[in-house]
């Protein structure tokens, strides 16, 4: 382990020098805008990690038919002005190829336009929200809709967990648990499971014993929760210690091995869906958790396991277009040949599906996986069928 | 349900009064809103967290590094920041914007530090066992936070009213001239609010780190927000008000939860703190106690 | 050459210009306020009320850019004469305080109206219709109204009000009058910042108008100086442009930028356009000329 992770490190200092060294004309420049300060930089910094780790493994493989890819990082804050800035500064000022972020689904809300009307590829690893790939045929994301994930997610706990009635709880002032609930809500109308009461949360609160306390008296089989980790893992917390015992039933936001820490005894009998989990033992995921940990001494979440994937995705692309003509040409070669990637990552087989904009016109491109389920026992994400 | 529901708006309350305490303790005697007593807030819990992680503290050290740190912390900020206003007779909006900045300064060093993600403190720290009594739920920790809410608004009021020092502030901050003249040192005096007052916002920060069990940069956003609601509602400067002013807000969210629906929760919080304001300008208890501090 | 180089500029830049106006224009908003002696911080709901109004008649009525722009202003004037009479009796840090409890309280409707706002996922695909000279006709037109207004009677019973409020009464001033026209005309300009905004930058959501925005808002003016009309204007460029002129230094710009505005409120009491130091400057350089 030891050696492994020096021959790691060596690997990177190697790279590096070796990026450094060749800093020439024939780098290919990638775009990056993620929310790496303010409330949403635990996320962007997660994604951050995932390209620099892609980037690197490519670049120390000898690039992209022998042309290194070069980051252009950038902090959006996680603000739709700033979003756009950032973008418009990629893009016009940088003479980027494409774009990957940014990290937020508002803030894609706001930029993504910029790079439709400029013909550049935006790349999303982490917007979830509805409607973002209907901007135009420019737009891509290989994160999973909460629409695709959930019906999987809610049909394996029924199955294991005898649920018949829930409760709901969700972060209402957030987009992300928002349009999770909203989905959730589908899914359960469509699997006819009534719901005892539904009751929400915000960012930044300490305190959930009085929702609890009402979901409790209404003596639900299982408590539906689309909430980010920071309000999850006490809710879970405070529900255990108020006597609530039933099992949770989380959105893409709770599938984070943090969980473990931050619910420390209170953690188990949460069932999760995502495409990615820490415990899928695939031959790829594997090696990406292992180069992750060794690279940045943290365990890897799926936020880094997607934005992993979506660098090879779009390198998979690239490696099938002729560079070295116009930017324009380039931009929009690299968009034709995007939608045609097969890849299997850490998040398991991958490809894309077109997305329809509001008139139902074919628009950009939404990711199609297999979600994975797992249950937490006992410190660990066990996979369920 | 009613009971148990009654429990956590007292567990609530006292969260909020905690914050509040060095909060109002600094309006009521230094006249400034400071808006960067969220941050103070944060760094003493992230200084208590390293404590225990690396030199293995129990809870008692905790709060004791806590205290002091965010108090050396709004000693400096005093120092640096309020003194020299304080100096130019600047008008009171002008501190409240130099420590927006000091916020803003504090919370992304801490970012670029300790990094954006949520962490905690190890879980031996504060015993999470639960109390059950006639079916109410109540942990161990919840006990001691609505416990040490009332011990230190007790202590401080009665060292307030009875100790030389207590007489001290209390005639600064019915006019700061006046207590000058009268010969007190009223600079000396600030130095020590700002200390006290940052110092409570530290055990505050580490009380409500091991509440919610979360630790991050901007775990003081929020609470500044419900915390100006507290001083508001429990007439402002005044340190009674604080806990008065807390239980009720933790009151008034719990119960519009109960029986009004949780996605109203903040609506019928604020919308009544408007509403006071506008029947009762001095808050809800501003008038009942005429003496400020 | 020259034609090049702007365009490749207005590409990078034509967004944050267009933020530059419109912040200076609730700069001013929060200044019209400020200038009669009261400290109302609801702009930043008012510019909600304004960017959602105008956002929804476009988006889902289709109604021309000039009349939601209108109805973007009259939106927020309307909900200011409606809370002002009861609010402005309240002075100092109380007037602060309910007017900050009545963007809460507006920030939570616009999260809980989710069949017509969307709620937290906010409004997408708003029309691009905002120009560039929307924003400088805008900002050129409230910066005329108001310094006219300056120099008339309304500007000075304002001043007088400022000074002293019962001896302002006393002189015959009527002074809940004067106080309702300043907080609605600020609540209009708030609004239009609102309205352009939303067009600006496809998406509005409720997260942006919330006690950050607010006190940014306050800071601006504040720190471009209130003592006249180029502060309030010149805070909002100074605001606006920092966090992009720090993004060199990476992780810790923003430490920077909470730095820059604690040195600036130290040693700048008066606020950057402080008027009196810059005619001290001017009359030095005279003298030595």
């Amino acid at each position: 382990m030891k050696r492994n992770t020096l021959a790691h490190s060596l690997f990177a200092l190697i790279s590096a020098t070796a990026l450094a060294a060749t800093a020439h004309a024939a780098d290919i420049k990638i775009g990056v805008a993620e929310a790496l300060s303010g409330g949403a930089a635990q996320y962007g910094i997660s994604i951050r990690h995932g390209f620099e780790l892609a980037a690197d493994e490519i670049n120390a493989a000898g690039g992209v038919n022998g042309n290194k890819l070069q980051l252009i990082i950038e902090d959006d804050q996680g603000k739709k002005e700033e979003a756009i800035n950032v973008f418009k500064k990629l893009i016009f000022q940088d003479q980027v190829l494409m774009v990957f972020g940014p990290t937020l689904s508002n803030s894609a809300q706001a930029a993504d336009p910029i790079a439709q009307a400029a013909k550049t590829v935006a790349f999303g690893t982490s917007n979830t929200a509805d409607g973002i790939t209907s901007i135009g045929d420019y737009v891509f994301r290989n994160s999973v809709t909460e629409a695709d994930v959930l019906p999987e997610t809610l049909r394996v706990a029924v199955k294991h967990a005898h649920i018949r009635k829930v409760a709901v709880m969700y972060g209402n002032d957030d987009v992300f648990t928002k349009s999770g609930y909203d989905n959730f809500v589908k899914a359960l109308e469509h699997a006819k499971i009534p719901v005892t009461t539904t009751e929400t949360f915000a960012k930044g609160d300490v305190d959930f014993k009085a929702q609890l306390t009402k979901i409790k008296a209404t003596h639900p089989d299982a408590i539906v929760l689309s909430a980010l980790l920071a309000e999850g893992a006490p809710i879970m917390v405070q529900a255990r210690q108020l006597g609530i015992t039933v099992p949770f039933i989380g959105g893409n936001g709770m599938n984070s091995v943090k969980v473990f820490d931050l619910a420390k005894g209170a953690s188990d009998g949460l069932y999760v869906g995502s495409p990615w989990s820490a415990s899928n033992e695939s031959p790829e995921n594997v090696k990406f958790i292992k180069a992750f940990e060794a690279k940045f001494k943290t365990q890897p979440d799926q936020f880094a396991a997607q934005s992993y994937d979506g660098m090879h995705i779009m390198v998979q692309a690239l490696k099938t277009i002729k560079l070295g003509g116009n930017l324009a040409a380039e931009r929009s070669a690299l968009r034709d040949a995007l939608p045609s990637v097969k890849w299997t990552g850490a998040t398991g087989a991958f490809q894309f599906h077109r997305a329809t904009d509001k008139a139902g016109k074919p628009a950009g491109y939404d990711a199609q996986q297999t979600a994975i389920v797992s249950v937490t026992k006992d410190g660990k994400f066990v996979i369920e069928k | 349900m009613l009971a148990q529901q009654l429990v956590n708006a007292l567990s609530l309350g006292c969260v909020y009064a905690l914050f509040a305490l060095g909060f109002t303790l600094i309006f009521g005697v230094l006249g400034v809103i400071n808006l960067s007593h969220g941050a103070v807030f944060m760094v003493g819990a992230y200084a208590a967290e390293q404590a225990v992680s690396h030199l293995g503290l129990p809870l008692w050290g905790a709060l004791i590094v806590a205290f002091a740190f965010s108090g050396v912390l709004g000693l400096v900020i005093d120092l640096l920041v309020l003194r020299p206003l304080r100096a130019r007779n600047a008008p009171h909006l002008i501190p409240m914007i130099a420590t927006i900045g000091v916020g803003i300064i504090l919370t992304n060093a801490i970012q670029g530090i300790f990094g954006a993600q949520n962490i905690r403190f190890p879980e031996q720290l504060v015993s999470n066992r639960t109390i059950s009594v006639e079916g109410i739920d109540v942990t161990a920790l919840e006990l001691g936070i609505i416990l040490l809410s009332f011990m230190l608004m007790a202590l401080l009021l009665l060292a307030l009213k009875k100790t030389q020092l207590g007489r001290a502030l209390r005639a600064i901050a019915e006019s700061p001239r006046a207590a000058y003249l009268l010969g007190i040192n009223v600079e000396g005096l600030f130095y020590l609010t700002s200390f006290v007052a940052a110092g409570l916002g530290g055990i505050a920060g580490v009380l409500i780190g091991l509440y919610s069990n979360a630790l991050f940069p901007l775990m003081g956003k929020s609470m500044l927000e419900k915390g100006i609601a507290v001083i508001i509602l429990g007439g402002m400067g005044d340190m009674r008000g604080a806990l008065i002013g807390g239980l009720f807000l933790g009151l008034a969210e719990v119960l519009s939860v109960a029986y009004v629906g949780s996605s109203m929760r903040d609506a019928v919080a604020f919308g009544l703190l408007f509403l006071i304001l506008l029947i009762r300008p001095r808050g809800l208890f501003g008038t009942l106690m005429e003496r400020k501090v | 050459m020259t034609v090049a180089w702007f365009g490749t500029f207005w590409d990078v830049y034509s967004n944050l210009v267009l933020s530059v106006g419109t912040n200076a224009l609730l700069a001013l908003s929060i200044w019209l306020t400020l200038a009669c002696g009261m400290l109302s911080i609801a702009n930043a709901a008012f510019m909600a009320i304004g960017a959602y109004a105008s956002a929804l008649l476009t988006l889902n009525f289709g109604w021309p850019f000039p009349v939601a722009l209108a109805a973007g202003m009259a939106a927020p004037a309307l909900m200011a004469f409606l809370i002002g009479r009861p609010t402005l009796r309240l002075s100092g840090v109380y007037l602060a305080m309910a007017t900050l409890a009545f963007g809460e309280v507006v920030r939570i409707v616009l999260l809980n109206t989710d069949r017509v706002t969307g709620g937290a996922l906010g409004l997408n695909g708003i029309p691009q219709l905002t120009r560039w000279w929307h924003v400088a006709l805008a900002l050129a037109v409230t910066l005329a109204v108001l310094w006219r207004m300056r120099r008339s009677r309304i500007g000075r019973a304002f001043e007088a009000i400022k000074e002293d409020e019962t001896a302002a009464g006393l002189m015959g001033i009527d002074v809940a009058g004067y106080k309702m026209l300043a907080f609605v005309l600020g609540a209009a300009i708030a609004g239009l910042a609102g309205a352009l905004n939303a067009h600006l930058t496809f998406f509005i959501g409720p997260g942006e108008y919330g006690f950050d925005r607010a006190v940014e808002i306050l800071t601006m003016a504040i720190l471009g100086g209130i003592g006249s009309l180029t502060g309030p204007v010149v805070g909002a460029v100074i605001l606006t442009l920092l966090p992009e002129l720090l993004r060199a230094l990476q992780n810790f710009r923003l430490v920077f930028n909470g730095l820059i505005l604690v040195l600036i409120v130290l040693f700048l009491p008066r606020g950057i356009w402080d008027t009196e130091r810059l005619r001290r400057w001017a009359g030095i350089v005279r003298r030595q000329a």
